[in-house]
């Protein structure tokens, strides 16, 4: 059974002037010890996707259908205090730019013990402090600086930190949105690593969101495109990359400039993201897609099975490939 | 490509430093310096392209060469003409011909002008135009950085734009003086890649029609190798290797590069990546200003030589240079 399991979700928030469709009909599962990465531009729906999954959407923000099942339980069905016991034990979250998310008149290591302790209340505080060593050592984070305050650490330590925190408490899986977006390339680099370390080390199933496709591709086994709220690719990373279907991901992956190979011009998909307020009918991707036709803005779009590791959400793919 | 090789912009041993502010129980204010002395050239012509992470004094060479900034030491020539020195009537001809285009979107625009307003601003405090013209050169200047047609958006308001029309229309702003050279700092960070990728091709596209000089300031080093011709990698305030784009990207020689190179996450999982393992696995402890700066993170460096001297910017020819003892 996987880990977490997700069907046709569907996320609205209440804005003024009516209901925004954040997220519609996504479904996903992944497996113990294994990372799944959603990749999107804003707008996308991918940190809303993140924040339902632990139930911290805000107040304005709702699922209003499908399930989430995490660890055979069904999370829309738990009240506050049991997701409380959820969150942290074994669902963790780094937030974007979580490094300033880190209280700044409390001492970092103590922040991470009551973290700690809060969700472990019989354990005592020193055994607490025994533990955050020890994390800070996995994360690479000097032991001395233990008593130091957030400003005086650098971004790189700050986000090694809150690495640490999402750790403390040894969950099952942790939602990563944006987690080295702030961070220069080479910190970028080493805090990726070790996350990968953690992961293999500690068999932790990972979410990773990011708008940085590169970033992604570097850190999951399997990888989601998400385009305007609908995910749009899914599937091992390799094959998405090798052969991508969907032409927004086409498009996505011609909009990054590389440093190997061929240096050809960059061709995105022109326009902007469409407003979410008032999807229209058929598929979202409809007005910006070189290959559309008549059908595709009448009928919604389609999944169609690439290989057992790979699917695309396009009416037209299934026709092209004659699958 | 560079049509006249002759250099449009020289900084001449630029030295530049801040004071950060003491607090009342903390540390004393002390000095950081932002750039170390240093010099370039920018051809008339070219995509020069500054790459360097943050804290690196890329952002400060590019506000030095707009004049937002003064540096204690050293010159900066337009043109065979030093700048620093400019007032009245000549520092106005100054800004005609340099421009910048900022990083954020959601803060360089005056949120109380319309994109009109905003557009022909520049139009109006250099009395260019008439009340016919500067209409119709504005609405030029909107459709050619793709918002079109231009009656769609000269009303509205930033508020009203996403960033990546912000962005459009600072760049229109930015270009309908016709300037000669443009500094472009970071003008995509906060863009998505798709939207990042349009702005890109505006800006190869305005170099194609006018020849427009421009220093692309960034972090990316891919960003810079799909718009510069040459490319200088800053570090801590001092400039690490210089050279054109493609040769810096595949040939560095700067330890500072490679690592640089190193970190990038593969996007292209086919790719043969040479690993230059440059970087140290724990950082030194060094004194500040002892020898190169980059010398507490580098694992080809030695103590003698690296951690005591500078090293002066060595020329390894096909214009490609690098401050590096072991280059």
């Amino acid at each position: 059974m996987p880990l977490l399991e997700v069907k046709d979700l569907d996320i609205h928030y209440h804005v003024q002037g009516g209901i925004l469709k954040a997220v519609e009909g996504i479904s996903f599962s992944l497996e113990k010890g294994r990372s799944l990465g959603f990749v999107g531009e804003s707008g996308c729906g991918k940190t809303t996707l993140g924040m339902a999954l632990m139930r911290l959407l805000p107040s304005n923000g709702f699922i209003s259908d499908g399930q989430i099942i995490f660890d055979g339980e069904d999370i829309r069905k738990k009240n506050e205090a049991e997701m409380r016991k959820v969150r942290w034990q074994k669902i963790s979250m780094i937030f974007q730019a979580a490094m300033n998310a880190l209280n700044p008149v409390q001492r970092v290591g103590n922040q991470i013990v009551e973290a700690i302790t809060t969700h472990s209340p019989l354990l005592k505080k020193d055994e607490a402090f025994k533990m955050v060593k020890n994390l800070f050592q996995l994360v690479g984070i000097p032991g001395d600086r233990i008593k130091d305050y957030p400003h005086q650490y650098s971004g790189g330590m700050k986000q090694r930190a809150v690495i640490a925190m999402a750790l403390a408490c040894k969950p099952k899986l942790i939602i990563a949105d944006e987690p080295t977006t702030a961070l220069d390339v080479i910190v970028q680099d080493q805090i990726l690593q070790e996350i990968k370390g953690l992961q293999e080390e500690f068999q932790i199933s990972i979410i990773f969101i990011s708008h940085d496709i590169s970033v992604v591709a570097d850190v999951s086994h399997e990888i989601g495109i998400m385009y305007a709220g609908e995910l749009v690719e899914y599937g091992n990373t390799e094959e998405v990359f090798e052969s991508p279907r969907h032409p927004y991901t086409k498009a996505l992956l011609s909009s990054y400039p590389t440093l190997n190979g061929e240096k050809n011009m960059l061709t995105p998909v022109p326009g902007e993201t469409p407003n979410l307020m008032n999807p229209q009918t058929g598929c979202r991707f409809f007005d910006r897609c070189p290959n559309a036709i008549s059908s595709c803005k009448i009928n919604p779009a389609e999944w169609v099975t690439i290989s057992p590791a790979h699917k695309v959400l396009c009416y037209q793919c299934g026709r092209d490939c004659g699958i | 490509m560079v049509k006249n090789s002759e250099a449009i912009l020289k900084l001449h041993y630029i030295f530049k430093k801040y004071k950060t502010r003491g607090t009342f129980f903390g540390p004393q204010s002390k000095d950081v310096i932002a750039l170390n002395s240093i010099s370039l050239k920018i051809l008339k012509g070219e995509i020069f392209g500054l790459v360097g992470e943050s804290g690196s004094g890329k952002t400060t060479v590019g506000r030095l060469i707009v004049k937002l900034e003064k540096p204690e030491k050293g010159e900066i020539y337009l043109d065979g003409q030093e700048i620093l020195s400019l007032r009245g009537d000549q520092l106005k001809g100054f800004r005609r011909r340099v421009q910048m285009i900022f990083q954020d979107p959601y803060q360089s625009l005056n949120p109380q002008l319309s994109v009109l307003d905003a557009v022909s601003e520049p139009l109006i405090i250099h009395k260019i135009g008439n009340n016919h013209t500067i209409e119709e050169i504005t609405r030029k200047a909107i459709s050619s950085v793709g918002l079109s047609p231009p009656e769609d958006f000269i009303n509205r308001y930033p508020h009203q734009l996403s960033g990546g029309q912000r962005q459009r229309v600072a760049i229109a702003r930015a270009m309908i003086l016709k300037p000669e050279i443009v500094v472009a700092d970071e003008p995509t960070s906060m863009l998505d890649a798709s939207i990042s990728a349009q702005i890109f091709n505006i800006l190869l596209q305005m170099r194609e029609a006018s020849n427009i000089t421009f220093l692309f300031i960034t972090h990316s080093l891919a960003a810079a190798r799909y718009l510069c011709d040459r490319i200088a990698v800053i570090y801590k305030g001092n400039l690490m290797e210089i050279g054109p784009a493609e040769e810096i990207l595949h040939n560095p020689k700067h330890p500072y590069t490679q690592a640089l190179i190193d970190a990038l996450p593969k996007l292209d999982l086919s790719s043969s990546k040479k690993y230059y393992n440059s970087l140290r696995k724990e950082e030194r402890i060094v004194k500040e200003n002892a020898g190169c700066p980059f010398f507490s993170r580098c694992n080809v460096s030695d103590e003698t030589k690296c951690g005591q001297n500078i090293p002066p910017m060595k020329e390894l020819g096909k214009s490609h240079s690098a401050a590096c003892f072991y280059a």
